[in-house]
């Protein structure tokens, strides 16, 4: 396969995955600001948000620029943010364009739909419905890929885009914890400090998923095991970690194997330690430190990705 | 019709014919069933169909670019629900004329970077090959595999006053517009299936396959047929044919590539891939010549591939179509073709050309001079419709100007008397309006030329206007090409 459609196919794979987390957690803060009253909260609630999927480059800039821009239009609908759902959207569509021979008629026409439901009437039809839209128009994306798309290399490596983004994201979502300040250490497992880690889980999707495992209420250290350690949860940074393991290995059956081997080793050894370890060590140690660890880990898990196999100019024939 | 009716009823004929109405208003024989089954629509039927149409184009991205548009690069070809009719008789004419054609057309281009015996022989003026934008020296004395040069030809045809169908353009480089034609039809079987005479309209879906088995046919000499790897090569997905580009690779199953992703060594061409690098025989490019290799052509070319000339001067990738092209297919050497097709193949041209004056031809020039406001100027090298001056259109000042850059210029025009030429039924938003059409058939050659059945027919946007390219905001429409004993 082309490597620069391997490499459109890997970032297609990551840019839906973000449009549909940052819809998700967007909905959900919407949901919160509005169930959650005081003004300055809600300000609250979007900075750390925006920070979370790190969409705030330029962000202070223009907000005080533009006095009628909200902190959830700059996120949801701005084109000055190119990390909003908007832009992520139009990134997407450009790249099924340039891939349009590798995935089917209705993988492209269902990313052509939310690109044109993006377009203009979108911010005038809201923030709720818009990300509504997109949260089904992903699902139904990455549904009609496994049902209309070959099985082969390409889609092995927008397998391996889509996990790499969702564990990234999964890591932000619970990270975002750190920023919810508590206002003494007396409200550990209190009202308030549930109500966070119970927008996380919703921010993950992973309320109901928590429901049947633990059947009790929520406490910070079961969420996290839920959310880091469970390999039956698609969410959990386990889940991504193994799935990305083996897509990887898949997408490069056919490459010579030492250039294959740095990224596998990287996965393997990321695997094990998940697999290895519980909640109480991960706390102990700090749980912000551990995801910091985490996503540094990732990201360098991408860069070689690129450096070894999608860029890599072969040296001889 | 009593409800469609409504639709039609303004609908006053042009000065040129109409497909589908005579001059009387009666609706001619080849439209006949199409107009019975248009009457059981009413108007409501007809516009939910024409907005299940442009919808249906609109969310395939079935688009082209503009380049000269800043709002925004995309955009769908507007589609026209009535289409263009061609009666079995008409288009047996039709499909020799365009095989004698582009048979004639190949033999001109070998002989042209070989042997020279139509120069020789007088048939066209050595100053107008030697003036040609379209000449290519790196094509000097070479033969590609099979002698063809035009593989994929599309031949600009309209129908002119009297109803005959004539030559407009030949396209014999990069045609582009057949990913359309297969388009249109899809949506017009999912918006308008009842429209349909049931069995009775040609096919065109056999065109990836045609196009597939032709790459095929054309590989160097030595590789095994099972073996051949062909890719497409376009300049990226902001060229304005990009979904065609994308389109055909898809139909076809075939790698859709740009030059970054090829790489020649030792006279072979490589893709990249992500387990290495892999060899390719066949390059179906809708790259122009010049920016093909930058070693060869144009240096500042970021869209081609170093070496890339060399290795098909070598015999180890075909080149479709082949380089040097735009020798066959400039207007002013048009003007030439009838003698070319009677000097190479001994027979008449079955389909005429319009009438030409070039600016190389001293009586010619004399007569475009003084007859200018009477006729249409085109540049001999441009093409898109840009750039065109429509004498009785004009002011006195245009066509002032116009004669003063064919004085300064006399090579670079031809002229043609303007045309009357068909008008097809097309929707305007709200009502049917005549529109002029033309049509583009395509021939694809291999080791023999199979003809697309009907082919791109574009209407103009206006019912003042003559220019139907989509560059000037030009729709398009279905061609049915009616087999024996049916009515559309």
């Amino acid at each position: 396969m082309l490597s620069r459609v391997a490499e459109n196919l890997y970032w297609l794979g990551r840019y839906l995955e973000r449009a549909e987390n940052i819809a998700r957690m967007a909905a959900v803060n919407y949901r919160a600001s509005v169930e959650d009253s005081a003004d300055e909260d809600e300000a609250v609630l979007w900075d750390a948000l925006i920070h979370a999927v790190g969409s705030d480059v330029g962000y202070a800039e223009t907000m005080a620029s533009d006095a009628a821009l909200t902190p959830g239009q700059w996120l949801i609908f701005s084109r000055s943010n190119p990390g909003s759902l908007c832009s992520t959207i139009t990134h997407a569509r450009g790249l099924a364009r340039e891939l349009r021979e590798h995935i089917s008629r209705e993988v492209f026409e269902e990313i052509n739909l939310l690109y044109l439901a993006s377009t203009d009437a979108a911010s005038s039809r809201g923030l709720r419905q818009y990300t509504a839209t997109v949260q089904r128009g992903v699902a139904a994306t990455i549904g009609l890929y496994d049902n209309t798309v070959l099985f082969d290399e390409g889609r092995e490596w927008f397998r391996c885009g889509m996990f790499m983004e969702r564990a990234d994201m999964t890591s932000r979502i619970i990270d975002a914890k750190y920023y919810m300040l508590l206002p003494s250490i007396a409200d550990v497992d209190g009202p308030l400090d549930r109500y966070h880690w119970l927008s996380i889980l919703r921010s993950a999707s992973a309320h109901e998923a928590f429901r049947k495992r633990y059947r009790g209420s929520i406490r910070g250290p079961l969420v996290a095991e839920l959310l880091i350690l469970d390999s039956a949860f698609p969410r959990s940074l386990r889940f991504c970690v193994s799935a990305l393991e083996r897509h990887y290995g898949l997408a490069t059956t056919g490459t010579p194997r030492m250039r294959a081997l740095p990224v596998a080793r990287e996965l393997a050894l990321l695997d094990l330690e998940l697999s290895s370890t519980d909640t109480g060590e991960i706390m102990r140690a700090g749980l912000h430190e551990f995801l910091g660890e985490f996503q540094s880990r990732l990201s360098r898990v991408h860069d070689s990705m690129m450096e070894d196999i999608l860029r890599a100019v072969p040296a001889s024939l | 019709m009593p409800e469609t009716g409504d639709l039609l009823s303004d609908y006053t004929l042009l000065a040129g014919p109409d497909e589908m109405f005579a001059p009387d208003g009666s609706i001619r024989p080849k439209y006949s069933g199409l107009g019975s089954r248009l009457a059981r629509w009413t108007e409501r039927d007809f516009l939910a169909r024409q907005a299940a149409a442009d919808l249906d184009q609109l969310n395939g991205g079935v688009t082209f670019t503009v380049y000269q548009d800043d709002r925004g690069t995309e955009r769908i070809f507007p589609f026209s629900l009535i289409p263009r009719v061609i009666d079995a008789a008409e288009w047996d004419r039709l499909e020799a004329g365009l095989v004698q054609r582009v048979t004639a057309l190949n033999r001109f281009l070998v002989d042209v970077y070989t042997e020279q015996r139509c120069i020789k022989d007088g048939v066209i003026p050595v100053d107008v090959l030697a003036t040609s934008e379209g000449f290519n020296l790196r094509a000097m004395g070479f033969v590609p595999p099979l002698g063809v040069y035009a593989h994929i030809a599309g031949i600009d045809l309209i129908r002119d006053q009297s109803g005959e169908y004539r030559v407009l353009e030949d396209n014999v480089r990069t045609p582009s517009g057949v990913s359309y034609v297969l388009e249109n039809r899809r949506t017009m079987l999912n918006a308008a299936p009842d429209l349909f005479p049931t069995g009775s309209v040609a096919p065109v879906d056999d065109y990836p396959d045609r196009l597939l088995s032709m790459l095929n046919a054309v590989r160097p000499d030595g590789v095994a047929s099972e073996d051949v790897r062909a890719v497409i090569l376009t300049p990226g997905s902001q060229n304005s044919a990009y979904f065609e580009h994308s389109f055909l690779a898809r139909q076809m199953g075939i790698e859709l590539v740009e030059g970054r992703d090829l790489t020649v060594h030792n006279q072979c061409v490589y893709l990249r891939a992500t387990t290495g690098l892999e060899r390719v025989h066949v390059i179906y490019r809708r790259v122009d010549d010049d920016f093909l290799d930058p070693l060869a052509f144009r240096p500042d070319s970021m869209l081609g591939v170093t070496g890339l000339a060399d290795a098909y001067r070598g015999g180890h990738v075909s080149i479709v179509n082949a380089i040097g092209n735009g020798v066959a297919d400039n207007k002013v050497v048009y003007r030439f073709i009838p003698d070319v097709i009677r000097y190479f193949l001994g027979e008449e041209p079955l389909i005429r050309n319009v009438d030409t004056w070039v600016g190389t031809k001293p009586e010619d020039l004399a007569y475009m001079i003084e007859h200018l406001g009477d006729l249409v100027l085109k540049p001999a090298n441009g093409s898109g419709g840009y750039g065109i001056v429509i004498g009785p259109q004009s002011t006195k000042a245009q066509i002032e100007e116009a004669r003063e850059q064919v004085r300064a210029n006399p090579a670079g025009f031809i002229a043609q008397p303007l045309q009357e030429f068909s008008t097809i039924p097309t929707f305007n938003g709200t009502k049917l309006e005549p529109r002029r059409a033309d049509l583009r058939p395509f021939i694809v050659t291999g080791s023999s030329s199979w003809v697309l059945p009907g082919g791109l027919t574009r209407v103009a946007s206006r019912p003042e206007s003559y220019i139907v390219n989509s560059s000037q905001g030009g729709g398009s429409k279905d061609t049915w090409v009616l087999r024996r004993r049916e009515d559309a």
